[in-house]
């Protein structure tokens, strides 16, 4: 059936600046906020804005993600006439077909499923932001305005903006120019890198870039530039709303620790509800003992120890004595009693032992840093991980 | 598990549930912070492999029938088979529509009984809380030789309950009924798993005579004819949930935590409808000392052992002791609650205070504003 948008979801990058917490599972798969991994919010997004019908681009490491998103019920996208596709590379006849070589070449390779629903628009989307967003809205504003693009913006610094795809636009919100992380920024209007293509004009501009050699098949790079360059109508939506990049190991933690401030993004919203698959485990159990402040607890927890400022996912266990301060617990992660955990992240199901201490405060020099343990490992009872550790799966700690 | 059938009692509450089932059935009822009282029986059910149950129930089941859908939460919602509710007056033949005991709720629905396709039939009860290994006990059914084996526990609850003595060959020997407190033999869970041949035959005698109750009628007369029936011990935790008493203690039960790592095991987890909330938020006042909380609260106040639902706020200054709290509601600033059940949707305004008894606790009705 023709559909008016359907949504493609890049989630195939390694999301390598997260280290030891994808080691082994895509970024959109990684634990956050609690209740969440980072791909919920997208998908809550699409479900919430009426996009029944999500391809989700998979490359590396996708197992974690495929089971995770099974047949997209808990977003409400198992629907009989579209719902969410796992799109992983795949080879034609006479073994024609790669890997994804950029983003643009993801979307090209999947240009068959895409026809399939035969839309008037494309929205594309990536697996690594912390945001709510209506993209009904933009749609409407995308048809309005006749576009053949329209890239959702917003405000930056002048410092951050030296780091991102950069619009200036007209009166009309039209993009007169754009550049990859200019040194001397002509506009605060950083890309989101969510973007609403006319499909027509997409595939034409998709076919075109795949044939340049010299291409290195990328949105920011390539299509937007040359699309630009050919005179296309190309609009900024200005997007005002909480929104975080969570790519980096302080970033993911920043925006973690901003969980405990629902005056920056409302998850208690009714109307526009982030779901998420996750287990059913009885209610989390704080003991005698336990003292939790600022923090924010789920499912399946055991609590026996001090929690202050904190992010704990479902069934995590502090023990007698253990404290954990300034930190995010990924689900099943399991801090020993006496242990202490500050300013850190702990991965899935990783065992801090009695006695231990992960991380450190602040202390004002640039060597410092949250300290990491991947999921799935022991620490042993004692051990110190100074700040800025970074601990891999397999590593004896 | 294809040769078995699982059907659920869920057409009667206790009166002694008293507001807490007036406006559903003692099945249906919210508990541990979490759960709804039949996902014991389902969940059972579900991790032994069991997916074609019916649920008989009778009246007061709206609140039924929203938790279980399509029993999508228990792996029941199959092609063929799988979950069937089974309201008063769904097929023809005998029934009055009031079921006086389950002999006649069976008949009531005796066309989907004897339609079952398997060989063995597990009949629960909706209204108790333990997890069962059905597994293994449907392994003892078919090797004990007696056409119906019978669920029991040591537990000795403080409700009346039926006993069944177990004889040297390992059969029940005899039966009491309906006996009060510490007695001889094993507290039966109600449970049974029972040749459906044999329950076919038993309901057609009971309609035949117009006899309606299942222990009473049907378990006295096949014991007095000499039937041999086996007894599987349940070894873990057991409560039936007939009173507001029992309904209280079950909750706190689960303040403890062997109690509670014995109800809720690994290996075979308690599955309910699942609710896409959010994590829980404490504030910088907040005590949570001895307490089970759901997700989505905001605590903000103190809570001393406690067990709260999802979707609770315990506001600034507010102090709960011994409270049950079930999901979506406000306890105001101030608000002072000790030994007090608050049911769903209730506003407690600031500064209320409300003391029940630990041996009488205070019933605030679903949707109060107080």
């Amino acid at each position: 059936m023709k559909k008016s948008c359907i949504a493609m979801l890049l989630a195939g990058g390694q999301g390598s600046r997260l280290y030891a917490l994808t080691q082994d599972v895509a970024k959109p798969s990684v634990p956050f906020g609690g209740k969440y991994r980072i791909i919920d919010f997208p998908l809550s997004n699409c479900a919430n804005s009426g996009i029944d019908t999500v391809g989700v681009l998979t490359q590396y490491r996708p197992l974690k993600l495929n089971s995770y998103i099974g047949n997209g019920q808990p977003w409400d996208l198992d629907v009989s006439d579209g719902g969410v596709y796992i799109l992983p590379p795949y080879l034609g006849a006479h073994e024609q077909g790669s890997w994804f070589s950029g983003t643009a070449n993801a979307i090209y390779q999947n240009i068959a499923f895409i026809e399939m629903y035969d839309p008037d628009n494309v929205l594309i989307l990536s697996g690594d932001h912390i945001y709510k967003m209506d993209y009904a809205e933009m749609l409407r504003v995308h048809l309005d305005n006749e576009a053949a693009c329209t890239i959702a913006v917003q405000q930056v610094s002048m410092a951050e903006a030296t780091r991102m795809g950069i619009m200036s636009v007209d009166e009309k919100d039209f993009i007169t120019e754009f550049e990859e992380k200019p040194k001397q920024p002509k506009s605060d209007l950083a890309s989101m890198g969510i973007y609403i293509f006319n499909w027509k004009k997409l595939r034409a501009a998709l076919i075109e870039d795949e044939n340049d050699p010299n291409s290195s098949k990328d949105f920011g790079k390539n299509i937007i530039p040359k699309m630009l360059a050919a005179g296309e109508r190309m609009l900024a939506f200005r997007f005002k709303g909480y929104w975080r990049d969570v790519g980096t190991i302080t970033s993911l933690w920043d925006a973690n620790m901003d969980m405990l401030s629902p005056d920056l993004i409302n998850l208690f919203d009714p109307d526009w509800p982030i779901s998420s698959r996750s287990p059913v485990c009885p209610p989390h159990f704080t003991s005698k003992d336990a003292r939790i402040v600022h923090s924010i607890v789920t499912e399946g927890c055991e609590i026996f120890g001090e929690v202050e400022n904190s992010v704990l996912s479902s069934s995590c266990k502090v023990g007698r004595g253990a404290k954990v301060l300034y930190s995010v617990l990924m689900p099943g992660a399991v801090v020993g009693d006496g242990a202490v955990v500050e300013y850190a992240i702990v991965g899935e199901n990783t065992v801090i032992g009695a006695g231990a201490h992960i991380g450190a405060p602040p202390d004002g020099t640039d060597a410092w840093g949250v300290a990491t343990c991947g999921p799935d490992i022991t620490i042993r009872a004692g051990a110190v991980v100074p700040a800025s550790a970074m601990i891999y799966s397999g590593e004896e700690v | 598990m294809n040769n078995f059938h699982g059907v659920i009692f869920a057409y009667s509450a206790s009166p002694e549930l008293r507001e807490l089932v007036s406006h559903r059935t003692a099945a249906s009822m919210p508990i541990f912070g979490r759960y709804r009282v039949i996902d014991f029986a389902l969940s059972s059910l579900m991790n032994a492999g069991i997916h074609d149950v019916g649920v008989i129930m009778q009246r007061d089941y709206q609140s039924l029938m929203d938790h279980l859908r399509n029993g999508k939460a228990w792996d029941m919602s199959r092609k063929d088979g799988g979950l069937r509710l089974l309201p008063p007056f769904g097929m023809p033949g005998y029934h009055s529509g009031n079921y006086f005991g389950t002999m006649e709720a069976l008949n009531g629905v005796g066309e989907y009984i004897r339609d079952i396709p398997q060989k063995y039939v597990v009949l629960l009860l909706g209204s108790m809380c333990a997890n069962l290994d059905l597994r293994a006990a449907a392994r003892m059914h078919l090797h004990s030789g007696a056409p119906i084996t019978a669920i029991c526990s040591t537990t000795v609850p403080d409700a009346p309950q039926h006993r069944y003595i177990v004889g040297p060959d390992g059969y029940v020997k005899e039966a009491l009924f309906y006996v009060e407190g510490e007695s001889r033999g094993f507290t039966s869970l109600e449970g049974y798993i029972i040749d459906k041949d044999l329950l076919v035959k038993m309901m057609e005698e009971c309609a035949a005579k117009n006899l309606y109750r299942f222990h009473r009628d049907a378990i006295a007369s096949y014991l007095a004819g000499g039937g041999k029936m086996d007894v599987y011990l349940h070894e873990g935790y057991y409560m039936p949930i007939r009173s507001v008493d029992l309904y209280y203690r079950a909750n706190r039960d689960m303040l403890d935590t062997d109690k509670r790592h014995d109800l809720f095991c690994a290996e075979r987890p308690v599955r309910t409808r699942h609710h896409s909330l959010v994590s829980t938020y404490y504030g910088e006042k907040a005590v949570s000392s001895n307490s089970l909380v759901g997700d989505n609260c905001r605590i903000m106040g103190t809570v001393e052992d406690c067990v709260l639902s999802s979707e609770v706020v315990v506001e600034e200054g507010a102090y709960l002791k011994d409270c049950v709290v079930m999901r979506r509601t406000t306890i105001g600033k101030g608000a002072r609650l000790e030994n007090v059940i608050v049911d769903k949707n209730c506003i407690i305004s600031s500064d209320t205070a409300l003391k029940g008894n630990e041996k009488l606790p205070l019933v605030v009705p679903k949707g109060s504003r107080i």
